[in-house]
């Protein structure tokens, strides 16, 4: 166990994304939504093994459903169709509807539950990285890894201002209009005390040669290794077969 | 080309992060006021007024990306952002976002706008459904018989008009609290610094 988990938290970031897309265009390619609803299981089975099982249902509940509750509520009662399964007043659910709702729920699902477990299993670090070897820019990987590192330091921020708003008087509990009056106040000192961060950091970006035109170095190790081409080759492999099996057969 | 890069200066990428670090607060701190709205590019606004469309247009689109990770149905939402921040940034370009009620007009515009793209991906994507509590209000017009397309487009108007103007009225008041002495080192930070001369 310990053994697979650390396999699959070391592969390479973007065999890691190769998974993510093969689990993400396969429900899209095959017929029917058997196999779609078995990828967001095979998802919870690998965030399993790689010990992030909480976070992945979470984030799965969480994100994913009830947008697949509303789906079934909304496509169920209105859906055109004239195979009634139940009535209650004017509202009846169809047949039509359910079929339509699974189809489309089953690839929300799969789709979605790939993208969770792709960033539960991946660091954004690793990432971005990743990103810079296959050449893009380091300004690009910049902006992704510092927004998420300055998001946690500004939701402390922004719960120091509204205890000290508070403290001046700002009423954040009551009506809509009154906790939405608490808005301004806490969020206009968030905003100007970043945005005015900008200068030192453009100072102290510019002082490590940031925007010099040469190649850049990183502290950063990745490598590739041998399982990553195995999982590479094999998803390879059972992609082709897919596809044969699909629009030859 | 060679324009949407000059707009990419240092001082502009860095604004990235933060108009994105933003978008993702404000979007939690609406939801810890509980008020039923989203107002979660009001990060992508200001970008877009003081640094261009298309430093705006990238930081909706990795603001979307960061909340797709906790909510994999927001990355289809990112043309919305993306759109929502080059229509803001190129009206801000003309001037359109100096006077109060030059923000409405630019406020409905970008509503507009992000109706036209949500409402189709919206339907398509997700069979009309939102994950939301404003998903009554499809149910509800749907219930009156309407079509799938005219419940969602009736919920989007409701929805993202309110939202994005009052989105854009934020973001307008905060760019006005900004010093000249900052706007001064931003691409079209010009604009807010003229008006307040002459008032």
């Amino acid at each position: 166990m310990e053994k697979l988990r650390t396999f699959i938290l070391n592969l390479y970031p973007t065999t890691k994304f190769f998974i993510t897309l093969f689990l993400m265009i396969t429900p899209l390619l095959l017929p029917g939504y058997l196999y779609s609803y078995l990828v967001p299981v095979l998802c919870l089975f690998i965030a399993m093994i790689a010990g992030k099982t909480k976070l992945f249902v979470d984030i799965v509940f969480k994100g994913l459903l009830s947008i697949v509750i509303m789906i079934f509520l909304l496509q169920a009662f209105f859906y055109p169709g004239d195979t009634i399964l139940w009535t209650w007043k004017i509202f009846s659910i169809k047949q039509e509807g359910i079929d339509f709702s699974v189809q489309l729920t089953s690839k929300i699902l799969a789709v979605g539950s790939a993208i969770v477990l792709f960033f539960q299993i991946t660091k954004i670090n690793d990432l971005a990285r990743s990103l810079e070897i296959l050449g893009v820019s380091p300004k690009a990987t910049y902006v992704l890894s510092s927004a998420l590192n300055i998001i946690p330091e500004m939701r402390m921020h922004l719960l120091r201002i509204m205890d000290a708003q508070k403290t001046r008087g700002v009423e954040t509990e009551g009506n809509l209009r009154i906790r939405l009056k608490a808005f301004f106040p806490a969020l206009t000192p968030l905003i100007l005390s970043s945005f005015s961060s900008t200068d030192e950091k453009a100072i102290t970006l510019e002082s490590r040669a940031f925007t010099a035109r040469t190649k850049k170095t990183s502290l950063h190790q990745l490598e590739k290794t041998k399982s990553d081409s195995v999982v590479r080759v094999l998803l390879l492999i059972l992609f082709v077969f897919i596809l044969i099996w699909r629009f030859f057969l | 080309m060679k324009g949407i890069k000059k707009d990419f200066t240092l001082f502009a990428i860095l604004l990235i992060p933060i108009g994105v670090a933003i978008n993702v607060v404000a979007g939690e701190l609406v939801e810890l006021l509980k008020v039923p709205l989203f107002l979660n590019q009001i990060g992508t606004m200001i970008v877009a007024m003081v640094a261009g469309p298309w430093v705006g247009a990238i930081t909706g689109g990795v603001s979307k990306l960061i909340f797709g990770i906790f909510n994999p149905t927001q990355l289809a939402f990112m043309p919305v952002a993306m759109a929502s921040g080059i229509v803001v940034g190129l009206l801000a370009k003309k001037g359109m976002t100096t006077k109060i009620w030059k923000v409405a007009i630019t406020g409905f515009i970008v509503a507009l706008v992000a109706i036209l793209i949500a409402t189709p991906t919206t339907v398509i994507v997700f069979g009309g459904a939102s994950g939301t509590g404003s998903d009554a209000l499809t149910a509800i017009v749907l219930a009156s018989g309407k079509e799938i397309w005219t419940a969602v487009i009736t919920q989007k108007i409701f929805i993202e008009s309110i939202d994005k103007i009052l989105s854009i009225f934020v973001a307008y008041m905060i760019v006005r609290k900004m010093s000249d002495q900052y706007l001064a080192k931003q691409n079209y930070g010009h604009f807010y610094i003229n008006k307040k001369k002459a008032s």
